[in-house]
C-alpha cells in the first residue's frame, strides 16, 4: 500500500535528515516510528504527502508514485492521506466545527470554500466524527478554548473528514499528559483496527510504540536502523536506535 | 582568525596623519574606514555651517586617531567612547547653532498675540445665547414736488413692537421723534433709514416697559417718503451653540470621514499586497521572491514620503479640499499599513498551514483557512489604529489645502479670530483623544 524506495533528504544548509530510506507498509498496518529527537521522524512523515520535498528516492501510494506527481495530482494524494501533528496545528481563532470541516477542502469546489460553505453532507460527517471524539458539544467553541487532549481529538476528526487510507501521525502525543496521550492512541488504534486505515505514528516512548504498534522502524541520523516488531527490541537493540548513554524510560 | 602580523607602531602613528590610514596598516579595518571617512566628513559639514571653531575639538579627536594607530600596531585596541562623546557634544552644539536657539525676546505685540491665543484657550466659543431680532418700521415724507401730499401710518399688530416717527413731514434737517413700545425692555437698539444705502441715525435703550423715545435729524432731501425703522437684538432665554462651533463642527466631522475614507482606501489597496508581501508565503519559486521585494519596495518608498507631502502634490493635482486629503492619505497610508500587514502575516503560525495544505487543500485555500483567521484580529487593529493616525494627519493635512477642520482653523488664524481658532483646536484636541481611547480599548478587546 506503501512502498518508498531510497528515500533521502539533504536540506539546504546540508543536514543529511534521512538516508536512503526504504521501507514498504502493508495495508492497516500500525507502523510507529522510533528515534531520538533529530533522527529525522518529522521529515520522513512529510516527505510521504510531500510537505516537505524528498532529495532523492521514490514513494507510492498503491499504484500511484507521489515523488512524479504535479500539483493538482498531489492534492488528490494528499486527499488519501490524514495528518496529525504534535501541535495539533488547528487554527486557533476558528470553531472547532470549521477546523473539522477544513479537512474536507481538498474534495471542496474552490469557490463555495472560499465564503466557508460546505455540502450538506459534509456537515453531517463533522458531526458525525466530533460525536466519535466525544467532542460534538464543543462544535461552536474556539478551538484555543479547548485543553490539549481535546485539541487534538479535533485534529482526528479534521483527518477522519478526509476519509483516509493513510494517516500520518507526528508525535501526536508528545504535548499531552500521559492519561490523555492513551486516549488519543485509542482513537488512532480505532482507525487502524475499526476502519482498516494505515497508521504510520511517531512515537517518543518505546513503551507506548509497543503497546499500539504491529511494527516499530528505528531511525538514527536518518538511517534506518531497525525495522521488526516490537517484541524484537532488546537492550543492544535499544541502544542501537537511541544511543549508547540512554536508559528505558516507561510511560504508564 | 586572522592571524596578524606585527607592525611597528611609529609607522602606524605617522601613517595615521591621514586620519584611518595607521588602522587600517594595523588591521583595524572597520574603524580606519570610520575615521578616514568620518573625520573629513565632519570638518566639511561644521565648514559648511560655518563654525569654524568647532573645528578646534575634532582635532583633538585627530590627536586621539594618531594615538590609536600606534596603541592599535601594538595589538591593542582602545575605546572609542571618548572620541565619539566629543564628537556628539561637537555635533550638539553645532545643531544648537544652526538651528537658532534662543531666549525669546517678545515684543508688545507678540505678547497680545499669545495673550489673545491663551485667552481663546481658556474661554473659547462654544456656546452663545439665543437671540432674536425685533423690528418695527414707521414712515415719514420729505415734502417737495412730486411727494405724496397725506400719509396713511401703518396699523398696529396686536402684540408686535411699534414705532412712530413725527412730525410725519421732515424736510432736510428737521429734528424726528420717534416713540416705539412693545419691545423687549432693558435692550440697546438702533434706528436705521432703509433704502439703497442703509444708514444707522441713532442708537437707542428701551426702558423696563420696553418703550423708547429717540430722535434723528433727518438727512434725506429729494422729496418722497422714507421708512426709518427700530431694531434690537433681544435674548429669548436659553443657550445655544456658537456660530463658530456650527461652522467648526461639520469641518471636524469632515476630518474625520476624511480620515476613514483615506484609511479604507489604503485598506482596498493594501490588502492584497499585503499579502504578495509577505515573506513567508512569497518564498517558493525565485518569481515570488522577486515580487515580495518589489512589494516590499513600494510599501518602503510610500510610506517614507510624509502625508504633508502628498497633500502638498494631491493639491497640485485636484484643487485645495477635503478629495486631496484623501488621497495623500490613501497613498501613504498604504505603505504604512501594508507594511504592519504583511509583518503580521509573517508573524502567524506555520503549524495550521501545513495542516490545511496537508488535507489536500489549494493554495488559495490554504491561504483563507490557515492565514486570514490568524492575521484577522491584527489586521482590524492596525486599520483602527491607522485611523486614529489619519484623523490626526487629517488635521495637519488641512494646513496645506487638504480640507476639513485644519482648513478652517488656519483660516481662524490669519483673520487673526483667535477665540474661534481656540474653538477649533480644542475640538481636535477632544475628537482625537476620543479617537485614540476608543481605538485602544476596541484593539484591547480583540487582542
Amino acid at each position: 500500500m506503501l512502498r518508498i524506495e531510497h528515500l533521502s533528504k539533504t536540506y539546504p544548509n546540508g543536514t543529511r535528515a534521512l538516508v536512503d530510506v526504504s521501507i514498504e507498509v502493508p495495508k492497516g498496518q500500525f507502523v510507529s516510528i522510533i528515534g531520538l529527537s533529530g533522527a529525522g521522524k518529522s521529515t520522513f512523515l512529510r516527505c510521504i504527502n510531500r510537505l516537505i520535498e524528498p532529495t532523492s528516492g521514490r514513494i507510492w501510494l498503491g499504484d500511484v508514485e507521489v515523488t512524479a506527481a504535479g500539483p493538482a495530482e498531489l492534492r488528490l494524494i494528499r486527499r488519501r492521506i490524514g495528518m496529525i501533528f504534535q501541535h495539533f496545528n488547528l487554527v486557533k481563532r476558528s470553531s472547532v466545527i470549521t477546523n473539522v470541516l477544513s479537512g474536507r477542502l481538498g474534495y471542496s469546489p474552490t469557490l463555495p470554500s472560499l465564503l466557508y460553505r460546505f455540502r450538506p453532507e459534509d456537515y453531517a460527517d463533522a458531526r458525525v466524527n466530533l460525536e466519535r471524539v466525544g467532542l460534538l458539544e464543543k462544535e461552536k467553541q474556539r478551538a484555543d478554548t479547548l485543553s490539549g487532549g481535546q485539541q487534538q481529538r479535533v485534529g482526528i476528526a479534521r483527518a477522519l473528514m478526509q476519509k483516509p487510507e493513510l494517516i500520518l501521525a507526528d508525535e501526536p502525543v508528545a504535548s499531552l499528559d500521559p492519561a490523555t496521550a492513551h486516549t488519543v492512541l485509542d482513537q488512532l488504534e480505532q482507525m487502524n483496527k475499526r476502519d482498516g486505515m494505515t497508521v504510520l505514528c511517531n512515537l517518543h516512548f518505546l513503551s507506548l510504540a509497543r503497546r499500539y504498534a504491529d511494527r516499530v522502524i528505528g531511525l538514527k541520523d536518518g538511517k534506518l536502523v531497525f525495522d521488526g516488531e516490537p517484541e524484537e527490541i532488546n537492550e543492544t537493540r535499544f541502544k542501537e536506535i537511541y544511543g549508547e548513554d540512554a536508559i528505558q524510560v516507561e510511560i504508564a | 582568525m586572522t592571524v596578524r602580523l606585527p607592525r611597528n607602531h611609529f609607522i602606524a602613528g605617522m601613517l595615521s596623519i591621514v586620519p584611518g590610514l595607521g588602522q587600517m596598516y594595523a588591521g583595524e579595518w572597520s574603524r580606519g574606514v570610520a575615521l578616514l571617512f568620518g573625520l573629513p566628513a565632519q570638518v566639511a559639514v561644521l565648514y559648511g555651517v560655518g563654525l569654524v571653531w568647532l573645528i578646534i575639538p575634532v582635532g583633538l579627536v585627530w590627536a586621539w586617531n594618531i594615538y590609536d594607530a600606534a596603541g592599535a600596531a601594538r595589538g591593542q585596541k582602545y575605546s572609542a567612547t571618548t572620541a565619539v562623546v566629543v564628537l556628539l557634544v561637537v555635533n550638539l552644539i553645532a545643531s544648537w547653532k544652526v538651528t537658532d536657539i534662543h531666549a525669546p525676546k517678545l515684543q508688545k505685540e507678540q505678547r497680545n498675540v499669545i495673550g489673545q491665543i491663551i485667552g481663546g484657550l481658556v474661554r473659547p466659543d462654544i456656546a452663545q445665547i439665543r437671540t432674536k431680532e425685533q423690528t418695527a418700521t414707521a414712515k415719514y415724507v420729505v415734502p417737495g414736488p412730486g411727494a405724496p401730499k397725506s400719509i396713511r401710518t401703518e396699523p398696529r399688530s396686536p402684540g408686535q413692537p411699534f414705532i412712530s416717527a413725527y412730525p410725519l413731514k421732515a424736510p432736510k434737517g428737521a429734528r424726528i421723534m420717534v416713540r416705539g413700545d412693545g419691545f423687549a425692555p432693558n435692550q440697546a437698539g438702533k434706528l436705521v433709514l432703509l433704502g439703497a444705502d442703509e444708514i444707522t441715525v441713532a442708537e437707542f435703550h428701551t426702558d423696563h416697559a420696553g418703550r423708547f423715545q429717540e430722535s434723528f435729524i433727518n438727512p434725506r432731501y429729494i422729496p418722497g417718503d422714507y421708512f426709518v425703522q427700530a431694531r434690537i437684538i433681544a435674548p429669548i432665554g436659553g443657550w445655544e451653540l456658537s456660530d463658530t462651533l456650527k461652522e467648526a463642527a461639520p469641518r471636524m466631522i469632515e476630518t474625520v470621514y476624511l480620515a476613514l475614507i483615506g484609511t479604507a482606501l489604503s485598506l482596498i489597496f493594501a490588502l492584497p499586497l499585503s499579502f504578495l508581501g509577505a515573506r513567508n508565503l512569497m518564498s517558493g519559486t525565485p518569481l515570488l521572491k522577486a515580487i515580495y521585494g518589489v512589494v516590499r519596495a513600494i510599501f518602503t518608498v510610500l510610506r517614507s514620503v510624509e502625508v504633508l507631502i502628498f497633500a502638498v502634490i494631491a493639491v497640485a493635482a485636484v484643487g485645495i479640499g477635503p478629495f486631496a486629503g484623501v488621497i495623500a492619505l490613501a497613498v501613504h497610508g498604504i505603505g504604512a499599513v501594508g507594511k504592519l500587514y504583511s509583518e503580521a502575516i509573517e508573524s502567524i503560525e506555520h503549524g495550521p498551514i501545513e495542516a490545511i495544505r496537508a488535507t489536500g487543500a489549494n493554495d488559495i485555500q490554504v491561504v483563507v483557512y490557515a492565514v486570514v483567521p490568524q492575521v484577522v484580529p491584527q489586521f482590524i487593529a492596525f486599520t483602527l489604529y491607522r485611523w486614529d493616525i489619519n484623523v490626526r494627519m487629517a488635521t495637519v493635512i488641512g494646513l496645506v489645502g487638504g480640507g476639513g477642520i485644519g482648513y478652517q482653523l488656519i483660516q481662524y488664524m490669519n483673520l487673526l479670530q483667535w477665540r474661534q481658532a481656540a474653538t477649533a483646536i480644542w475640538l481636535i484636541a477632544g475628537v482625537v483623544m476620543i479617537m485614540d481611547y476608543a481605538s485602544a480599548v476596541i484593539r484591547e478587546r480583540i487582542g
